[in-house]
């Protein structure tokens, strides 16, 4: 079953365009969602979750329509947004109680098991936890009423690399029965070495590429050569840099036959990241 | 809907602001201008209830709830009714207490049915005016609470001169007789119509504007 098809979706703002973003997320798969500041990842996600009005596209979660079942999806969806606080200065038990609420299938025993766990104390204000604490708050209220589908914006920007080691284990443990799914966006991309199965990279706007974690890297090879050479590969590249030695660049694999004599070696996915953000908007 | 209003009254009003029923108490001053006592709460807490929208991020909050869209304009809008009501019959045993009191005929409203029918536009006007106004944008709120204020209290400042100006009014308004009385109750149910006929309206111009809404 697929948990998320995102279809062709189109949304214009006056200085940025979201465009044919499409890709989709299959069940019992983590998906890091990719990409530098401002280049679509949080429109993207609110798109989803239908808090904007998309001009052209279709948004399909559980296989049902996002606009048409939306009350129905969000029964079964889990979400975090980086950076926005809900109610911060109320007690945690307070915010507990209002939402569970909201969920027909809301589970006291796995909400204490998780509280417990993550060693949260329901007397503490929303402001007072720290940025992992407030995940894991969130990762508890949305396993607590059974969340197939976890939506997390950023939930590692701010955290030391212990706590996102920690998170990513965590995100884990979550998909190990085979029935949720993770699409969580970050600009971390060792988060993503850690966990994503599959990886969703949008640029400006436009989803570069959605593939397993394996593929998404090996379309791409960094390549070296002097500043003579530069001048002939040029056009093959995606971006370069150049230094005092010559020049370094992105390029796809299917164009290595175009470049002849260079050093050729593997992209990581912060290269990637880098080169595209390099070429700008084109 | 009634989880929406649960937040409302746990989470979203500051226990606090309950305290504003108090001034209930300023109808025991003899001969006052009362559309004032009443009107603190839409001086107060509704502007607050409104400004801590951004605050807590609460539209945000509660559009991801598993509701309708529609449903947490519908709710916050409630929620002012509810406050209002409450605040309105918060009042009547003080009112009626003042009447015991004094012997009025001052020229100043009476509280009587038919000041309760008033007071009961006033918030009527106010709602209509400032909460569709504030879903334009979901956070600005400084022009259209402006606007309430000033457009709910010329309408209570001329009902309130209007006995001062024509003694046809006077009788009508703060006489205590049965005649009197009976046209102070067909006022107060015009007032109640206006408030059901004004709420449902600010209900739909809200949600048409806040659906348009990017959040």
């Amino acid at each position: 079953m697929s948990i998320l098809n995102v279809v062709n979706i189109n949304k214009t703002y006056e200085n940025f365009k979201l465009r044919d973003v499409s890709f989709k997320l299959e069940k019992g798969y983590i998906m890091g969602f990719i990409g530098e500041n401002g280049a679509g990842k949080t429109t993207t996600l609110k798109a989803i979750l239908n808090m904007i009005h998309i001009e052209s596209g279709k948004i399909e979660v559980f296989d049902m329509d996002m606009r048409s079942g939306e009350q129905q999806i969000k029964e079964n969806i889990g979400y975090m947004f980086g950076g926005i606080d809900f109610y911060p200065r109320k007690k945690i038990g307070l915010i507990t109680s209002v939402i569970k609420r909201f969920y027909s299938n809301w589970n006291e025993k796995v909400y204490r098991h998780y509280m417990d766990k993550f060693k949260l104390d329901e007397g503490k204000k929303l402001h007072e936890l720290s940025h992992g604490m407030k995940v894991k708050y969130n990762l508890t209220l949305a396993l607590s009423h059974d969340s197939k589908f976890l939506i997390l914006d950023e939930p590692t920007s701010g955290l030391d690399p212990a706590a996102r080691d920690d998170l990513m284990e965590i995100f884990q443990e979550i998909i190990e029965d085979g029935e949720r799914s993770i699409l969580f966006s970050t600009h971390i991309v060792s988060d993503l070495e850690k966990c994503a199965d599959y990886i969703t990279y949008i640029n400006n706007g436009r989803i570069i590429d959605c593939s397993s974690r394996e593929d998404f890297t090996d379309t791409y090879r960094l390549v070296r050569g002097s500043k003579k050479q530069l001048d002939s590969v040029k056009g093959g590249l995606i971006s370069f840099k150049e230094d005092s030695f010559g020049f370094t660049g992105l390029i796809e694999k299917e164009n290595l036959s175009s470049v002849d004599g260079l050093e050729i070696g593997t992209a990581g996915l912060e290269d990637i990241m880098i080169y595209y953000s390099k070429r700008g908007a084109k | 809907m009634r989880e929406l209003l649960y937040k409302e009254f746990k989470m979203a009003i500051h226990p606090a602001f309950y305290l504003i029923f108090l001034t209930a108490l300023l109808l025991l001053i003899p001969n006052w201008v009362f559309t004032i006592a009443m009107s603190y709460l839409l001086w107060v807490v509704v502007p607050n209830l409104f400004a801590a929208i951004a605050a807590n991020n609460d539209t945000f909050f509660s559009v991801l709830m598993p509701v309708k869209k529609s449903d947490v304009v519908t709710a916050k809008i409630l929620t002012v009714v509810v406050l209002e009501i409450l605040n309105v019959i918060i009042a009547i045993p003080f009112a009626v207490a003042n009447s015991m009191l004094y012997r009025g005929g001052m020229g100043m409203l009476e509280p009587n049915p038919a000041f309760f029918g008033i007071v009961l536009i006033v918030y009527t006007l106010y709602n209509i005016v400032f909460i569709p106004g504030f879903y334009k944008t979901g956070y600005k709120m400084a022009a259209p609470i402006l606007m309430a204020i000033i457009i709910s209290l010329l309408f209570a400042m001329f009902i309130q001169v209007l006995p001062f100006i024509s003694p046809q009014f006077n009788t009508l308004f703060n006489l205590r007789t049965q005649e009197s009385l009976m046209w102070q109750i067909g006022m107060l149910i015009a007032g109640i119509v206006v408030f059901v006929l004004g709420n449902i309206l600010t209900i739909k111009l809200s949600v048409k504007r806040f659906e348009k809404l990017d959040l």
